[in-house]
């Protein structure tokens, strides 16, 4: 019992990893309508960032904010200048920008910072502490507050603030929205912006688990989809439930599933991302869609 | 008779070109570059079929690398544990990879475009954990490794003939991928000009509008799919053939972000397409690899970078540029071009004929 | 000087033009009415305005140029547009959706009572504040566009066919709220319109569209009065 406790909690630290991911893409779905596979380079690119912000000497706790900062200052600017021009495309085609995009990031990656797995500090010190019985990480506790910090402050954002509410009504209807005067434009780069941000935070709590390479993502943007299809990919709150399920669902599985462990703990995820799409395609937080002619 | 050559349209007269040109090929290559060719013209099979889905039905899949792993490792197991000759496993291997793919089919009618390439992507990175896993079967992460295929005595005799040199097994895969790229491509091309064409045209249009029209939605989607995974497993099958080893390493996620690369490039819903795309992508990471280290200004650490980092930055930029600039590929260029160039032949006379506007009256 | 004034206005959809040059002008604190068939042109007017539509010509209001402007700062130069269809964000709530119309003021203590005056003029808002807007019926959507475009602080409103689909009692109750916005605020409209008789009892100026060009114009008296106009044009 004890030891499923255990998993559940490590399970849950790794799902706010996949929340956070999840919510970058749930932002950025509900502005244009568009799956950004570009995410999870996105994130990565940021960590180098942060890892090079460390490797000159600023302290963790500094480093994390200015990378979030330039995480969002490149999020906007890749909205301006790569998709500002096909904002109105098919979503086919933005679909194969972002994975240009994808491709582009990963090989700048490469190119700046080379291939070689690299460890990334933790803030948090391995020690643990005993919890219902069960021992747990207080690294694992602490990217669990970190996810839930930045979630809440996403939220409060989005439903408390001027800023929040025309984001949202930008995304949910351009044309009356620009008729309130409403920059729509840039509301999409803000969209961006902080999806870019809110990705660089799981990067940055996953790094230290993961080693930071140029491909680190390419696993977690698969569970970041199968938290934002389960969630209801439109839906924050959706996102959030969706990144614990998944996180605690591939725990469990990789531990106590005979055939899992390892490797497969990735085909859970795309199990969801199949079932889901099959039977509930809204998710558990989505609502029905109506298809137009 | 020869009227009829005399009133072909140019296009089939560049089919005819075309295809003289491939065959001759060889004849002056060495044999590696020959094997370099046969592999860019597998990864224009594995284009075709992708252009089938993604041109003519609207879907877009970003997993065909998984159904190229499924028809190399159909082949390979076939050849290799049940001494299969090979030749004969590669219509087998597509054949299951299709009727897979027009399975597959199935859950993507659900699904929209968008879930769809969410959902083929994550397979797309699952597949090489999916196949290392079933060790008895596939060997793990060792791989199958296959012997060279032996040219039969008609090809070696032909061969000898034109070039007076022996053909090696390099040459003799070029000819067999060949001649399937020649089949399919003769396929699709008769596919896209009849009425199923016409349908999943208007499938990938708008689809209420095709359903309301009498086209069978499901049946087309699902068509669609298991042909494009049809090509898919022979691209893959052949790509066993000319690598002579299958690994789970052979089918990362880059394999399909080339695939789509080359039918982005090529322009989608185009025939001719996948070959220049298919050609390009394929040669593209190979000429940029010889051509860096051959500057002898880069340093060679960061030549290594650049080697591998390369193809992605650039395989990313020209994604998003075509995106941008030329949605329609090389081949929409060139037809636009084309038809700018006819239009300016034809003078000023057409645009005369232009409606102008009525004039306007005040009250 | 007229508050807005359109000059040989031409406007269209890609290769479809719509507006054939277009002149009209609307003062200070006047109520004009756009009436016309369908497809005559009136909203494709009202949105060339806003520069939801690609225009030529020239369009002045309250002395600047409107040319090659954004929606955004079209509205920003205080003209309110309640659309055809209303533009309510279905998504959002009530209340959301009147703070969208505010959100750019800064003098607080006016637009608190701005919110005090809406709430009395359209009561059911108060009550249904909280709930989205989705839940409204269509007259109280409508009531909840026109508040919304008050909320603005408009110099001039155009509003595009309020009465659509709308039951005549709650119609009566909209056009006398707009009847009183205009005349205590001195906010001026531009009113399209198919139910003619109703806007030209409402306006001063009235000008009748005709397949993308102005049919004629005049006081909306002497259009009232004029048989043959209102046979031919105005359908009563």
């Amino acid at each position: 019992m004890q030891g499923v406790l255990q998993q559940v909690f490590s399970g849950l630290a790794s799902g706010g990893i996949f929340a956070s991911l999840a919510l970058a893409l749930v932002l950025i779905y509900n502005a244009m309508g568009l799956v950004n596979f570009a995410q999870g380079e996105m994130a990565m690119f940021a960590t180098f960032i942060a890892v090079t912000l460390m490797d000159r000497g600023l302290n963790y706790w500094i480093a994390f904010p200015v990378t979030l900062v330039i995480a969002f200052a490149g999020g906007v600017a890749i909205q301006r200048i790569v998709i500002r021009p096909v904002e109105r495309a098919p979503v086919l085609t933005l679909v194969i920008v972002t994975l240009g995009l994808t491709a582009l990031i990963n090989g700048l990656a490469g190119f700046i910072w080379g291939y070689l797995p690299r460890a990334f500090p933790s803030p948090f010190p391995s020690r643990t502490i005993s919890v219902l019985g069960a021992y747990v990480s207080y690294q694992d506790l602490g990217v669990i507050a970190v996810c839930g910090v930045v979630l809440l402050v996403i939220y409060l954002l989005l439903q408390r603030t001027t800023v929040g509410l025309t984001m949202r009504a930008a995304a949910h209807n351009p044309e009356a929205s620009r008729l309130m005067g409403v920059r729509v434009s840039w509301m999409l780069a803000l969209g961006w912006g902080l999806a870019s941000a809110v990705g660089a935070v799981s990067g940055i709590m996953v790094a230290p688990i993961l080693f930071l390479e140029p491909n680190m993502m390419q696993t977690v943007i698969i569970y970041a989809f199968a938290a934002a299809v389960l969630g209801g990919i439109e839906s924050p709150v959706g996102a959030v439930v969706g990144g614990l399920i998944v996180g605690v669902t591939v725990n469990l599985a990789g531990a106590y599933v005979p055939y899992v462990g390892g490797d497969l703990e990735l085909a859970v995820a795309l199990a969801i991302i199949v079932a889901v799409l099959v039977l509930k395609p809204n998710g558990l937080f989505g609502r029905p869609s109506v298809r137009r002619v | 008779m020869l009227q009829r050559i005399r009133a072909a349209p140019p296009r089939y007269w560049l089919v005819v070109i075309a295809v003289l040109f491939f065959a001759g090929f060889p004849t002056v290559i060495s044999s590696f570059q020959a094997a370099q060719w046969a592999n860019a013209l597998i990864l224009v099979i594995a284009i075709m079929g992708l252009n089938i889905l993604v041109g003519y039905s609207g879907q877009l899949s970003l997993g065909h690398g998984a159904f190229m792993a499924l028809g190399a490792y159909t082949s390979a197991i076939l050849a290799h544990r049940y001494k299969m000759d090979y030749l004969l496993t590669v219509p087998i291997a597509g054949l299951l990879t299709g009727l897979v793919g027009f399975l597959f089919g199935v859950p993507a009618l659900r699904l929209s475009a968008l879930y769809l390439a969410l959902a083929t992507f994550a397979l797309a990175v699952v597949t090489p954990s999916l196949i290392k896993r079933p060790v008895a079967l596939t060997n793990g992460v060792n791989g199958i490794i296959l012997l060279p295929p032996d040219p039969p005595q008609f090809a070696k005799d032909a061969f000898s003939a034109v070039t007076g040199t022996v053909m090696t097994s390099e040459q003799w895969t070029y000819y067999v991928t060949f001649a399937w790229a020649l089949l399919l491509f003769w396929l699709a091309w008769n596919l896209v000009r009849h009425r199923s064409g016409r349908a999943m045209r208007a499938l990938r249009d708008g689809e209420v509008a095709a359903a309301a029209s009498g086209v069978n939605i499901a049946g087309y989607k699902m068509l669609a799919f298991g042909i494009s995974a049809l090509y898919a497993g022979i691209a893959g099958s052949l790509f066993g053939m000319s690598s002579g080893f299958v690994s789970p390493d052979s089918f990362p996620v880059g394999l399909s972000i080339q695939l789509l690369v080359g039918a982005v490039i090529g322009g989608l819903a185009s025939i001719p397409g996948p070959l220049a795309g298919g050609i390009f992508a394929y040669f593209l990471p190979i000429e940029s690899n010889q051509w860096v280290p051959a500057q002898t200004w880069i340093p060679t650490q960061i030549a290594s970078t650049v080697e591998k980092a390369g193809p992605a930055v650039t395989y990313g930029a020209i994604l998003i540029l075509i995106m941008i600039f030329a949605p329609n590929g090389i081949v929409g260029l060139v037809t636009s071009g084309y038809e700018r160039l006819r239009r300016r032949l034809r003078g000023a006379a057409d645009r005369e004929t232009g409606q102008a506007p009525p004039d306007p009256q005040t009250v | 000087m007229a508050l807005l004034e359109l000059e040989e206005v031409r406007a269209g959809y890609g290769p479809t033009s719509v507006l054939h040059g277009i002149s009209l002008s609307v003062q200070e604190g006047q109520v004009v009415s756009l009436l016309g068939a369908n497809g005559a042109g009136k909203t494709t007017t009202l949105r060339t305005i806003t520069g939801g539509v690609r225009w030529s010509g020239n369009i002045r209001f309250a002395g600047r140029s409107l040319n090659r402007m954004h929606t955004e700062d079209v509205v920003r130069c205080g003209i309110a547009h309640v659309p055809e269809g209303r533009g309510i964000l279905t998504d959002l709530s009530v209340d959301e959706n009147l703070k969208l119309g505010s959100y750019l003021r800064h003098d607080g203590q006016a637009v608190r009572k701005d919110y005090e005056r809406v709430f009395e003029y359209f009561p059911v808002l108060r009550e249904r504040r909280r709930l989205s807007a989705s839940t409204l019926s269509g007259g109280e959507q409508q009531m909840l566009a026109i508040a919304r475009a008050l909320l603005m602080k408009p110099k001039l409103m155009l509003l595009d066919e309020p009465s659509l689909g709308l039951a005549p009692m709650v119609v009566r109750a909209i056009f006398e709220i707009i009847r009183t916005i205009n005349q205590a605020d001195g906010v001026a409209v531009l009113l399209v319109e198919q139910n003619a008789r109703i806007a030209l009892e409402m306006s001063s100026q009235a000008y009748v569209l005709e397949v993308g060009r102005l049919a004629v114009k005049g006081s909306s008296a002497e259009l009232k009065g004029n048989e043959s106009v209102r046979r031919s044009y105005l359908g009563y």
